[in-house]
């Protein structure tokens, strides 16, 4: 199962070995020519020689996570986040830490010792630590030393209608999509980047695209979705089960219009359902691809992720679905020559 | 030229939509360009061949403004701000979008104590349903602020999105002065430059000129309890010293002071440490970029209507023409 393979390796910002090596696992076919970069990035290639527009898809390996900044006298962790995560969702989850992944779990005071104004107060970075069960900082740093990285411990389920959940949708879905499109042998310039470091700040994608000089760039990722309790439909960024959805504005991107609405008429021509991304906050790899060099046309194919950059995310195995077949349907367009910039 | 800034403030380019603008724009330089292109991210580029160093003239075309993402059942639309836009601003103003269709913004019934914000917002088209508001305003399309145009008193513009075009105006003017005198010039009217400078990096990557002067505004300081800004209206176009973006190089510093001494006109300085444009990214691009800012003081920077004095904008292309002819390479 490619989603739970991919979701629950470990890959924080800048610690992208395991995924990568899973990755390059699934990708690793006689139609790919597969190398990687100074910064982590994988690059999967087909038909480099071939005329017609220079595609780039790309999808982030790299997930959110912590870093072990300090081990205290009495065995506990001290830590901070790699990425943008919310310290109000950490209390009380367990983690794995380092490539042995040793086990740990979030702690805080409990409830019992706790004054009243305690109560009311989320918990910062400094009231935070990992037990790993160590008597003392000996024992700690016997196993774990400052600078390794952890990542949620949470493990990959389907539920309900169709849905999932998992630590690392956010991007694994986006790699899962593009593993699943450089299986297949396409008549294309096509190159694939599994990217490093998007969540620090979209390093990966600024490197590979200035490296590819693509005609055509479509960022694959896990976005935003808040379509729960009390939001009212137009602070919905997206909405689970309603299909892939297509960035109108986010923090780093006015997308081309002319590419968003090929890729809606693609969608409208293959009866695929879709919806679009209405906040602008956040962004992912395009926002750095478009301003690689010249500048690059494309936009984003997202999956909404619900409780994103959080220890377990949701997506809808039917929006999984239908944003694999956009993709697929818009690089067959492409492919027999009906985008014209 | 009070007329040609007027004509060009009403154009409706929020960023992001500039491409759909620049054909009827770039048109204009058919008479002289040896060729015009709008690029990936919608600058406007019009280039002319000729002697001496490449100097490059670069204005902001785009302005913020809004973007429709949701449209209510009963017609209602919602949307997100392009560049930086508050709430309190946009209450009751009319909207214009870039298919020229017009609304006005109203508000939701908001307790007096809780903090506004452009969620809380909607754009009324005059239409009762969803059908016939998609008609007008589809989801994705922009609009900017509808604010009038007005002469306020013998020297004096007000109006919208005159950040930047009366810097576009001034760059066409300079452009067309350096491209008669035969010099090897290009203009470049870049876009999503209020969204953080977007179109100036490619372009800069792309053109890699021997020279760049980026005309633009930068706020005045000269009315009642401003925030401290060294610039007056009508005391002359500034130079850019610095801004939250570039340091200007002292040889463009250097020729910048020359030329407007050697023609005789007052210039300000330009000091703005929270300021934002091309310039930064120009400066960085590849291998770095000699860039110079001409900027025209403009009070209300950042709000729907600004105001800026002519003699400055006038004082400012001959500025630019003297500059340009003084680079050497």
């Amino acid at each position: 199962m490619l989603l739970k393979k991919l979701t629950e390796a470990m890959g924080p910002s800048g610690y992208e070995n395991e995924i990568r090596n899973v990755i390059r696992s699934e990708v690793t076919l006689s139609h790919n020519h597969i190398f990687t970069d100074v910064l982590g990035n994988l690059f999967v290639q087909q038909n480099q020689d071939t005329q017609g527009p220079h595609i780039m898809i790309d999808a982030h390996m790299d997930e959110i996570g912590l870093m072990i900044v300090h081990v205290e006298e009495n065995g506990l962790l001290r830590f901070r986040p790699i990425g943008g995560i919310d310290p109000r969702v950490l209390v009380s989850k367990p983690v794995v830490i380092g490539d042995s992944k040793h086990f740990g779990v979030i702690g805080s005071k409990p409830i019992h010792l706790q004054k009243p104004e305690e109560r009311r107060q989320p918990l910062g970075w400094d009231q935070l630590y990992i037990d790993i069960g160590a008597s003392s900082k000996e024992d700690a740093l016997s196993v774990v030393q400052p600078g390794d990285v952890a990542v949620f411990a949470t493990t990959y389920g389907e539920m309900g209608e169709r849905a999932a959940k998992a630590k690392s949708f956010d991007d694994r879905v986006g790699c899962a999509l593009l593993v699943e499109t450089m299986q297949k042998e396409w008549q294309l310039r096509l190159s694939g980047v599994f990217a490093v470091q998007e969540e620090v700040g979209l390093r990966g994608a600024t490197a590979a695209a200035y490296r590819l000089k693509p005609d055509i760039a479509i960022a694959l990722e896990g976005t935003v979705c808040f379509d729960v309790v009390d939001a009212p439909a137009h602070n919905q960024a997206t909405q689970l089960g309603k299909g892939p959805a297509l960035t109108l504005q986010d923090g780093l991107t006015l997308p081309d219009r002319r590419f968003t609405e090929f890729m809606i008429a693609t969608a409208e021509k293959y009866n695929i359902p879709w919806q679009y991304r209405r906040v602008k906050g956040g962004s992912n790899d395009y926002g750095a691809i478009q301003k690689a060099r010249e500048g690059v046309i494309g936009g984003a194919i997202s999956v909404p992720v619900r409780y994103i950059h959080a220890p377990a995310q949701i997506i809808s195995l039917e929006d999984y679905q239908a944003a694999l077949q956009l993709l697929t349907a818009i690089l067959t367009e492409i492919q027999e020559g009906r985008w014209h910039s | 030229m009070k007329n040609i800034i007027k004509q060009w403030s009403e154009m409706v380019i929020p960023a992001g939509s500039e491409a759909a603008h620049l054909p009827s724009v770039l048109a204009t330089f058919k008479d002289i360009a040896d060729s015009t292109e709008i690029d990936r991210l919608g600058n406007g580029i019009v280039r002319k061949n000729g002697v001496g160093p490449h100097v490059a003239l670069v204005a902001h075309i785009d302005e913020p403004g809004i973007m429709v993402n949701h449209i209510e059942e009963n017609g209602f639309l919602r949307f997100l701000t392009i560049g930086s836009l508050e709430a309190k601003q946009l209450i009751g103003q009319h909207v214009r979008f870039t298919n020229q269709t017009r609304g006005i913004i109203g508000c939701e019934m908001k307790d007096a104590n809780t903090s506004l914000s452009v969620d809380d917002l909607y754009i009324d088209l005059g239409v009762d349903s969803a059908e016939e508001a998609y008609h007008l305003a589809p989801i994705g399309i922009s609009a900017v602020l509808d604010v009038p145009f007005a002469e306020l008193g013998e020297h004096r513009l007000s109006g919208r999105a005159l950040d930047n075009r009366a810097g576009c105006v001034a760059a066409a003017d300079a452009f067309r002065q350096l491209a008669d005198e035969g010099r090897q010039v290009t203009l470049v009217f870049s876009a999503q430059s209020v969204v953080g400078a977007r179109g100036a990096k490619t372009a800069a990557f792309a053109l890699q000129p021997d020279l760049v002067l980026v005309i633009d505004s930068a706020p005045a300081g000269d009315m009642p309890k401003a925030k401290r800004m060294d610039l007056r209206l009508g005391h002359g176009p500034a130079l850019k010293i610095m801004d939250g973006t570039v340091i200007t190089p002292l040889r463009v510093k250097n020729v910048l002071q020359d030329a407007a001494e050697t023609l005789g006109i007052n210039i300000q300085h330009e000091v703005w440490p929270g300021g934002q444009s091309d310039a930064g990214q120009i400066h960085l691009s590849q291998a770095g970029l000699m860039v110079g800012g001409l900027s025209i003081p403009t009070r209300y920077t950042g709000q729907l209507s600004q105001v800026i004095d002519v003699r400055d904008v006038e004082s400012l292309v001959k500025w630019a023409v003297a500059a340009a002819n003084q680079w050497k390479a």
